[in-house]
Order: C-alpha cells, then structure tokens, then sequence
C-alpha cells in the first residue's frame, strides 16, 4: 500500500513537471511567434531622407526680381509643366467634392465661421492656395515653400516703398526683392508646416476646427502621436497622405479617404492613407483576439483615447450671444486653458482639452448640409454627420469630435443663412446681422426672407491623428462593461460584456453551475470510494 | 509782454512734446528700416537674433508716444544703430509702431 501511494505520488510530480515544462515551452514559443505581417510590414517604415535632384537657387527661371506671385508661378511653370493643370482639378484647388459638389468652395455650411461665402470671405480665402483666389496662377510655395514668407505683403510694400523714391528706399526695395527671390527658390518637399498653417488652425485658430489636428502635431512626442513623434516614426503628412499628379490622399465630404480596406501587401498601388494600407487587417500578433475585432471596430477607436490632448479644441460656439458690447466697445473674456469664452465679434464659446471621441459606424463618408437644405429647426441639427450602418462591409465603429454651435438660419425659409463676417464692410466690423445676411446670401446668388432666427447644430469630425502608441490604447473594459462604457450608444452589434442575450445568459450560468456541481459531485464520489476501498 | 512769452513757450513745448504724436512718417518704410536695425545690430553681435526683439504690439500707441518723445530706446536694446537714425527714419519707424500698437486697429499678431 505504502508502495502504491509512492508511485502515486512520484506520478503526480512527473505530471506537474511535465505541465510545468510544456506551459513554459508554450510560453517561450508564444513570444517567438511570427509578429503579424500588419507589424512587420509598417516596421520596415523609417524617418524619410528627402534629398533632392535639383537647386533651385540655381536656376535662371528663378533669378528674378518678381513683382508678383503669379511670376513666381509662371517660373516654376517654365519647367513643372503639368502642375497646374493637375492641381487645378483637385479639392484643394476647387473646394468642391468631385461626387457631390458640395463643400466649402459650393454652398455647404458649417458651425464655425458658417461659410466661405463662395470664397469671398477674406479670412476663409487666405486657406485657399492660389495668389488670388480661384482667379489667378496656382500659389505652388504655400505647399512647397519650405520657410514661412508673406509674399502678398512683400509685393505691396515692394510697392509703397519704390513710391518714395529716396535712396535709402530704394535700397529697401532691393532688399524686399532679395528677400522674395530668396523664398521663391527655397522650395522643396511639402513639410508639416505647409500643411498645418491651415489643417492645424482651421476654423480661424489653432485647433478650433479638427481636435485631432493642431500645432502641437508640429514637434509632438511619440506619445501624442507615434507616427509623427519625433521621438518616433517621424512622419512627414505626405507620409501617409499621399500625393498622384497633386491628388492628395484624404477624405472630403461624400469621398472616403479609402474605402476599399486593403493593405499594400494586397495592392501596392493603394495610397497609405488608412491604418489599414501599412497594418493591414491583422496588425495584432497572431491569437490576439484584438485582429478579431477590425471588421467591426477602426483602429482609431482604440488608439485614439482622446484627442486635444496637450492643446485644447473649440466644442461649442453659440453666434446668438454676439454683439455684446461693453461700455460701447468690443470685448473679450478668457476662460479655462486662456482661451476666449466670450467675443463680440463671435459669441459664446466652450473649449475642451484631452476629450473623450463620441463613437458613430462610419463607412468614410459625411452627410452634407448646404443654405438649400429645408432643416427642422425644432431639434438640433446634423449640419455634417457620418454615414454608416452596423451590417454594411465597409462601416466601422468610429471616434469623432462634435462641435455644437448655434448659428442663424431663415426663420421663413427653413434654410441656413450664410452671412459674410470677416471683411472690412462685414459683420465683424458691423454688428449688424441683417446687412450680413443679404450680403453673404447673394455671394451665393440666394436672398432671405428678412426674418432670422438661431438653431442648435452639430458637426461631427473623424478622429484619426494623434495615435497613441500600443501600450496606451484603450483596455477592452473601457468598451466591454455593462455600463456607461465607450460604445454604450453604439447599436446593431453584440458586444460581450455591454449586452446580454436574455434567457442565452441565463443557460449559460445554468451551465457553469451545473459544469461545477458536476465536478464537485465528482470528486466526492471519488473521495468516497478511495475511503471505502482503504 | 511776459504772458506772451510764457503762452510762446507753452505752445513751443506742447509743439515739441506732441511731434512723434503727430508724426505721419512712412510705415512701409519704416517697418523695413526697424528690421534691418536689427540685422545689422545682430551681425555687430549685439544681440542673437536678426529678427526684432519688440513687437509693435508688444506697447499701446501712448507708450510708443512716450518712448520716443522721450527717446528711451534701450527698450529696443540696438540703442547704436537707433541714435543714428536720422529724425525723419526715427519718424518712420514711429509710424510703423505706433500703427500697430497693441490697442490700435491693426495690431502686429505675431510675436
């Protein structure tokens, strides 16, 4: 018997070695196993080394006093033939969604400075990359000048000054002149700069427009964004937004920014604009139950946890407040982050930092709303809004940022107004709503009834830079948890953990209980038995 | 005889004290000679930088008035290259500071 219970022992330690043994065979294989080809294909990225063909300061096109930028323009002509022409017929240039024709160069609205009038307001114009408007040459510096110039106001006091006519002026002249030929060959590679001076401040400031696009995306840490940390990947935008014949990769209005889910291991031809096209559909390691959810959820879900994170974003702008004026001037308040809360020219505003997105399915395309559209002022509206459903092969649950406004519209009409705000005879300087109205709706060869009221609207923002690395992404119970979690709004799809199947649940338990009983029913059977055999 | 002479030079003061006041000199003109004050105060190696210290912006249009009715250009920290400005280039920068003091109607934005 004694003997018996020796082997018996000696078999149980053999078995626990050999589990002991295999668990940590198991273990040393897991963290040798093949990382995902969506890792090791976006690892192979590294810092670019732009170098470049040509020295611009030595061309002869360019060793010119220029009196204007569209000479500027025609020198770089002389040899970058097709450039205009390419870049004429994209968004950039026309502001207008090819699928649609909507967008801010048509008549769409939004809820901040409301409209771009048909590009007529002065301030909106400045974003637009030709010298004049939609009217003359193509500005090619403001992507590829790769130092900030003020060439408009360079030619003007070019200009003011020569009038005087005085020695000493016209040596000013020479060296105003030396300075514009210096910037009109200082051009290269389109640099974060050339894209942020209006991505990062749309909306008419720094981070006003988009939470996920600012300033602080100009030298961010790996931390705000491993793609563009400097400490990190650091991606030029180009990097991922990439340019055919002045196509710049992105989304706009009615047009996905890719909306084909591919990665450049199916198609080398794809641009590299969503997570996707370099991480491909399983950019986790292999048994990670994360590479399950990607038919369903965007990466950007997880890995953007909150945007705005080190500088805040505008969230709300109410235009009814504006026109205060104290002791009959123009004023201002400051509020949390030292952002304005109050100004005559604008109204009320809400800044928010490090917020938490608000999740939509999302198949890459937005609603539209124009001054045609008939709106039902009794409920907010959805001036732009993502368009998706739960079933649909190309919709993913998606973040975003909404900003809330409150902005005019026609109380006869039901329509939004679209007034002009930033000139020197607008609103701004006015104060007078009326005149601003008539104005702005005649740049878009509309007039108003003369009765105007406000409405609440929201406009919605895909969310998709300031990626965080890894191991800051979100933990499953930030989504899968019965309450109060990420995705409590979200519906058509089963969440574990968020929902519950009803009577399924309960068969479940049923289940586990009876599996226990079963075992513990079991054992002391066995226990019993072995008793009564001693 | 003596209150006229008093009244004379009460108008000689106030005619002397209000001259940057009233100065029109030329902003354009003076806004490149301010710039290149500072070039050439920075290749003498006075200060680091090539680009302006001060900001238009950086004073209201009275204390641009003070500063050079009392010509306390220390301020800029190039006082070489400012005390051999002529009155008429003093005059013009002037202008261009005055012009886009921090409480006029075009205030210089950047810093």
């Amino acid at each position: 018997m004694k003997k018996m219970r020796v082997n018996f022992k000696f078999c149980l330690w053999l078995v626990l070695a050999a589990v002991f043994v295999l668990g940590l065979s198991n273990e040393s294989s897991a963290n040798e196993a093949p990382v995902a080809p969506g890792i090791a294909l976006a690892k192979q990225a590294k810092p670019e080394e732009k170098g470049s063909t040509v020295d611009h300061s030595k061309l002869k096109q360019l060793d010119k006093n220029f009196k204007s930028g569209d000479e500027i323009t025609k020198a770089c002509l002389e040899c970058h033939t097709e450039a205009d022409h390419q870049f004429k017929k994209t968004y950039h240039w026309t502001w207008k969604d090819p699928k649609s024709e909507g967008g801010k160069g048509a008549d769409s609205v939004n809820n901040f400075c409301i409209s771009a009038n048909n590009m007529e307001d002065p301030l909106c114009i400045k974003c637009h990359p030709g010298w004049n408007g939609k009217k003359g040459e193509v500005n090619c510096l403001s992507c590829h000048g790769q130092e900030k110039f003020d060439f408009a106001e360079a030619f003007k006091d070019i200009q003011d000054v020569s009038a005087v006519g005085d020695k000493e002026s016209i040596e000013i002249v020479k060296g105003i002149q030396d300075d514009v030929k210096k910037a009109a060959q200082d051009v290269g590679a389109v640099r974060r700069r050339n894209c942020g001076d209006c991505h990062f401040k749309g909306g008419g400031g720094d981070g006003v427009k988009h939470g996920d696009l600012d300033t602080s995306l100009l030298k961010p840490s790996r931390e705000l964004d491993v793609h563009m940390g400097i400490d990190g990947e650091n991606f030029d935008c180009t990097r991922c937004h990439t340019t055919t014949s002045h196509n710049i990769a992105g989304r706009f209005y009615g047009t996905p920014a890719e909306g084909r889910h591919k990665s450049l291991m199916d198609d080398d031809q794809i641009s590299r604009i969503s997570c996707e096209s370099c991480h491909s559909a399983t950019p986790h390691k292999p048994g990670v139950k994360a590479n399950d959810h990607t038919d369903k959820v965007a990466c950007q879900s997880c890995h953007i946890p909150t945007f705005a994170r080190e500088l805040p974003t505008k969230m709300y702008w109410d235009w009814s407040a504006s026109g205060k004026l104290k002791d009959g001037k123009y004023y201002s308040e400051d509020g949390p982050y030292g952002k304005h809360t109050y100004d005559t020219k604008k109204g009320d505003f809400v800044w928010g930092k490090d917020v938490v997105p608000e999740y939509y399915w999302y198949n890459g395309t937005m609603t539209d709303t124009t001054v045609n559209d008939i709106i039902d002022p009794s409920k907010p509206v959805k001036l732009r809004w993502p368009i998706g459903t739960p079933n649909a092969k190309d919709s993913r649950i998606f973040p975003f940022k909404v900003h809330v406004g409150k902005q005019p519209y026609d109380l006869k009409g039901k329509n939004f107004l679209a007034p002009l705000v930033s000139g020197p005879k607008d609103y701004w300087k006015t104060l007078d709503w009326e005149d601003a109205f008539t104005r702005g709706m005649a740049t878009l060869g509309k007039t108003w009834s003369g009765e105007y009221g406000f409405v609440d609207t929201k406009y919605a923002f895909p969310t998709t830079h300031m990626v965080v690395p890894g191991e800051n992404a979100l933990s499953c119970t930030e989504c899968h948890t019965p309450a109060n979690g990420r995705l409590a709004n979200i519906e058509g799809v089963y969440i574990p953990g968020r929902d519950r199947l009803g009577y399924l649940g309960y068969l479940g338990w049923f289940i586990i209980l009876a599996s226990l009983a079963g075992v513990l029913i079991h054992a002391a059977i066995r226990i019993a038995s072995s008793k009564r055999r001693d | 005889m003596k209150k006229v002479m008093v009244l004379f030079v009460a108008l000689l003061a106030v005619s002397l004290s209000a001259g940057f006041a009233n100065a029109e000199g030329n902003s354009t003109k003076g806004k490149y000679l301010y710039r290149n004050i500072y070039k050439d105060c920075s290749a003498r190696g006075e200060i680091p930088s090539s680009t302006p210290i001060v900001s238009p912006s950086d004073k209201t249009q009275s204390q641009w008035e003070r500063t050079f009715e009392k010509k306390k250009f220390d301020v800029f920290g190039c006082t070489t290259e400012f005390n051999n400005l002529t009155e008429a280039n003093l005059e013009n920068i002037y202008t261009y500071l005055h012009g886009h003091a921090a409480d006029s109607p075009t205030p210089a934005k950047c810093k």
